[in-house]
């Protein structure tokens, strides 16, 4: 994937008016990244974006919106074995549940980023997930110039919450996540 | 050198099969002692796949072994009477038995883990249980247990092999013993 985003700057402005702005997400560049792990080793996996819906706002943040669908059928758990695993009734169970959704419920300014509470369903059952977001617009672009951006959040999750307790002994309960959404304004 | 045997002899198909099914059994039951008793990790993946590809082909060799010996019976083991041959005749016994009880309940168990059973990177086993954790438990309870089994049975064939004196190694090993007149 390119890296072209480097520089980093503060987006969020502290002026009243609200400016909510549709913001479309390019699939093909954008990764959703996981680690799980195998005993104590760390295994990195990737799952597509089926659908995204960004709403951001960097006049008044609390407006902005960022509902991502994942397609797990799609999923690479870092190796064959490992996705197939993950995706059986004892984990994911993909047969049912084919995506994993994420809608935000509040966004706050945290920093020179921003903090994304939202709730997290897979497996059938939400759950309450925080992302800590951080913001790059591309190198080069004039300053206050928005229209493509990089999104990079943060987090993790317990797989047990959303039931998915298969492989105790082998694989951890703490699934960390770092997701990077390149963006493109909507005109 | 006879593939078949005479009377008292072990020909080379019997003596290959036994000592090729013997090294195999003591790799599978290494291999798979130490998978289960150390901590998961990556590396130790390809282990697991070793195990299995072993493991499948002993269970082949066994079922040939017994194949052959419908073609070409075995001479009888010398029999002194008593409880020593009583107890070698079980051992052989309990070994063709065991030796393909152990592959199927691994099998079972692999199948019922959800994740194909694919042996010597090519061939994916089809499942024979269904996928559920229950059974996936208990098989590879039931797995080591035969293992454990399977090395005492070798503890006494070996004990026995050794000693009862009487050529039978010698004629296991090489196919003839001193004591042997051909016929």
């Amino acid at each position: 994937m390119r890296s072209f985003f480097t520089a980093l700057f503060l987006l969020v402005a502290t002026v009243a008016v609200a400016d909510p702005t549709p913001y479309r997400l390019n699939p093909g560049e954008s990764r959703v990244g996981f680690t799980w792990f195998f005993g104590a080793d760390a295994v990195n996996g990737r799952m597509p974006v089926a659908d995204a819906d960004l709403i951001l706002d960097f006049d008044r943040v609390s407006n902005s919106r960022v509902n991502v669908s994942l397609d797990l059928v799609n999923v690479q758990a870092g190796f064959p074995f490992a996705s197939q695993a993950l995706k059986a009734q004892n984990m994911l169970w993909a047969a049912r549940f084919p995506t994993i959704d994420f809608e935000s419920t509040r966004v706050t300014q945290n920093g020179s980023g921003a903090r994304i509470e939202g709730n997290l369903t897979m497996r059938g059952v939400t759950r309450p997930v925080t992302l800590a977001a951080s913001i790059f617009r591309k190198q080069g672009a004039p300053a206050g110039e928005r229209d493509e951006l990089a999104i990079r959040m943060t987090g993790a999750v317990s797989r047990a919450a959303f039931g998915a307790e298969g492989w105790p002994n082998e694989v951890g309960d703490e699934v960390q996540l770092d997701i990077l959404a390149l963006v493109e304004r909507e005109r | 050198m006879a593939a078949a045997k005479t009377t008292t002899q072990y020909g080379w198909v019997t003596r290959t099969l036994h000592w090729g099914i013997a090294l195999m059994v003591f790799g599978a039951l290494g291999v798979g002692t130490w998978l289960a008793r150390s901590e998961p990790s990556l590396a130790k993946i390809p282990y697991y796949a070793t195990h299995k590809s072993v493991g499948m082909t002993i269970f082949a060799l066994i079922l040939l072994r017994l194949a052959w010996h419908r073609i070409s019976p075995t001479p009888p083991v010398v029999d002194h009477g008593g409880w020593q041959s009583a107890l070698a005749k079980a051992v052989h016994r309990a070994f063709y038995l065991l030796l393909i009880a152990m592959p199927m309940s691994g099998w079972v168990a692999s199948s019922a883990t959800g994740i194909d059973t694919v042996i010597f990177k090519t061939f994916t086993l089809p499942r024979i249980a269904p996928v559920s954790e229950r059974w996936a438990e208990i098989g590879f309870q039931i797995h080591g247990l035969i293992g454990w089994a399977i090395a005492g049975l070798i503890i006494l064939h070996v004990a026995g092999a050794l000693v009862r004196r009487d050529g039978t190694f010698a004629r296991m090993a090489r196919g003839t013993a001193r004591s042997d007149t051909t016929s």
